[in-house]
């Protein structure tokens, strides 16, 4: 039996964090992964992050990753990949089957950074071919640079499914509709104002009830749902798809933390069955420790902060910190991780309707139902200005932790004020370059720069534009509204795509001035 | 053809081997490396197995070796997991019924 001072379940971003702090401080760490490679599903992130830069905000999912691996590999971690942890004992003995073998170690410490599952729902047709989980259809596309397929339905609109649809987009995918049983959307609303300006239709308030074809998916029934979640007679659209994707949740693989004899609780809160923790992870088992979404479904950036603090706490225990050491260390862990648990999307607050941001502003109620703002709402918010000039319009409206807008734009123009959540405001005296650095920086892609009157009848406006083939100067087509309706002729006249714009090219068309504050995206055809 | 020649945020795919297998007892082509399933997906194959029972399809479903929905039996072993199995040059994979060869 090979004995370890840390062993960690999951090379994952919680894991792997964990590993690092152990590791830098001289313990001696193992790190099993069944995977034949590390990272976890960071890989498979291909959107730029939320948060404020400690939390790696604006740096996309899989450059994380990279930068991770890079940490560990400094750190000396050592990872075991091909390694499924199949048994963790009270006494913190693990069981591993590697290849054909079982093995069999000890820790002195053991951190559980297991991850998640994909929920399902069931429906006629629903184990078709064809009927995948988000999950996949992100695995399919951009790890092994393959379509799930031509026309997806996306059931569910919580940040996976309207993340997902993006990226399908982004795969030359057609996502036919975005269908949630709730009655409002569940993830940020600039996710799903993205997906909503290309022409994808929301469909809330609604279920599937069939998926149709004999060997594989061939299209798709949604009906309207009651209060109750019961389908409506009466009220089903078809649509000819060849996938189904479902991105309904996820719950947290804690199976080897209950076989440990930890303390679990069934948490709806946190997706389910969960250890009950500290506010550092260590279970009621001393020296076990839980990680991650494992510990409650949230999101990779607090998986990062939970894993560290987990790391810090076994160095804490093992001697290799002092109390004071780790108290100091946990402090500013703390902060990271409460920054990223505020705003209208918290833990606390899941499940509820908040009408109104922290500024006082009543919410979208047509971003929450159909996806996008609409006109007559946008201009209550406090990024939507009118100048002269070349200005920023910044269509964040809802309270979430984000704030590379601030620090991106080179003349001070935004501010998000004294919270990271807060909706961001253009400042009086804004001269705005036009150098485009906000447009790119913002994660939600809800920053456009807008010249109003060019003097000529005409307006400009530069938007974020994630997707081939790039439209080239010259191009002519349409303009289109926040709902991907076309609205009006429009022509490329500026497409800008620098290293500094991480792959969010700036695309820049001419229309109508007449629709300055109306068209927010750009088609050929 | 299903296979992202670009993407717009992770660029062009590196340049793989490409290998020969078989399905069925049909040739096919696929990356060497990559998951049986992917290389399957690129021809257009889509059922895996039939269930045991209902003798009903199944395909690719979690993509992650976590739902066993796409076992197959790969150089006479069933119920091998496609989407995380790497193809290999002359691999022979079969449809499978049931939870046996």
């Amino acid at each position: 039996m090979e004995r370890y001072e840390v062993i960690i379940v999951g090379a994952g971003p919680s894991g792997l964090s964990a590993a690092i702090e152990a590791a830098k401080r001289g313990l001696k760490v193992i790190v099993f992964d069944e995977n034949d490679k590390p990272g976890g599903q960071l890989f498979k992130q291909i959107h730029k992050f939320f948060g404020s830069k400690e939390h790696h905000a604006k740096i996309r999912g899989f450059r994380i990753g990279e930068q991770l691996l890079e940490e560990a590999a400094e750190a000396g971690v050592e990872v075991q990949l091909g390694a499924t942890v199949i048994g963790l004992y009270s006494d913190k003995e693990v069981n591993v089957r590697i290849g054909d073998s079982i093995r069999h170690y000890k820790g002195d410490t053991v951190i559980v950074a297991t991850g998640a599952a994909e929920n399902m729902v069931t429906f006629p047709g629903w184990t078709l071919p064809g009927v995948i989980g988000a999950g996949a259809a992100q695995t399919m596309m951009n790890i092994h640079g393959i379509r799930p397929g031509k026309k997806v339905l996306m059931l569910g609109s919580g940040n996976v499914g309207l993340v997902v649809s993006f990226q399908l987009l982004q795969a030359g995918c057609e996502v036919v509709a975005l269908v949630d049983a709730a009655p409002r959307i569940g993830g940020y609303g600039v996710h799903a104002a993205k997906v909503a300006r290309c022409g994808v239709p929301f469909y809330l308030s609604h279920t599937i009830t069939k998926a149709h074809g004999e060997d594989h998916v061939t299209g798709v029934t949604i009906s309207e749902v009651d209060s109750h979640f019961t389908p409506i007679e009466g009220t089903e659209k078809t649509f000819e798809v060849d996938t189904i994707c479902m991105a309904v949740g996820l719950s947290p693989m804690s199976q080897l933390l209950k076989m440990a004899g930890c303390e679990m609780e069934d948490n709806p809160k946190r997706g389910g069955q969960v250890p009950i923790i500290d506010d550092f992870g260590e279970t009621s088992v001393s020296g076990i420790f839980a990680a991650g979404d494992v510990s409650g479904i949230e999101e990779a950036s607090s998986a990062m902060i939970e894993g560290r603090m987990a790391g810090v706490c076994v160095s804490e225990y093992l001697g290799y910190l002092s109390e004071e050491e780790k108290e100091a260390e946990l402090k500013k862990l703390e902060g990271d991780l409460d920054s990223l648990r505020q705003g209208m999307f918290a833990p606390k607050n899941r499940g509820k309707l908040i009408e109104k941001t922290d500024e006082g502003i009543d919410v979208s109620m047509n971003l929450l139902q159909k996806g996008y703002v609409s006109d007559d709402e946008i201009e209550r918010f406090p990024g939507v200005v009118h100048r002269k000039g070349v200005h920023p319009v910044i269509e964040c409206t809802q309270n979430i932790p984000c704030n590379p807008c601030q620090d991106a734009c080179p003349k001070k123009c935004i501010s998000t004020g004294d919270n990271i959540t807060f909706l961001p405001f253009i400042k009086d005296d804004c001269e705005c370059s036009n150098c485009g650095m906000c447009v790119a920086s913002c994660s939600g892609q809800a920053i456009f720069l807008v010249d109003e009157d060019c003097g000529d009848g005409t307006a400009t406006i530069t938007l974020p534009y994630e997707f081939l083939p790039l439209p080239q100067v010259g191009d002519t087509g349409y303009g289109l509204s926040r709902s991907g309706e076309k609205l009006c002729e429009a022509e490329v006249v500026l497409v800008r795509s620098l290293k500094a714009f991480d792959h969010t090219n700036l695309l820049t068309m001419r229309v109508p001035k007449e629709y300055a504050m109306k068209a927010r995206f750009f088609t050929k055809d | 053809m299903n296979r992202i020649e670009e993407h717009p945020i992770l660029g062009k795919k590196e340049e793989r081997q490409e290998v020969t297998f078989t399905f069925d007892g049909r040739e096919l082509k696929g990356f060497e490396g990559e998951p049986i399933a992917i290389a399957l997906k690129a021809n257009g194959v889509l059922i895996h197995r039939y269930t045991k029972k209902e003798h009903k399809p199944r395909g690719i479903f979690c993509a992650i070796g976590r739902c066993t929905d796409c076992v197959m039996v790969v150089d006479g072993k069933p119920n091998i997991r496609t989407c995380v199995t790497p193809l290999k040059a002359g691999m022979v994979v079969k449809t499978q019924n049931g939870v046996e060869v």
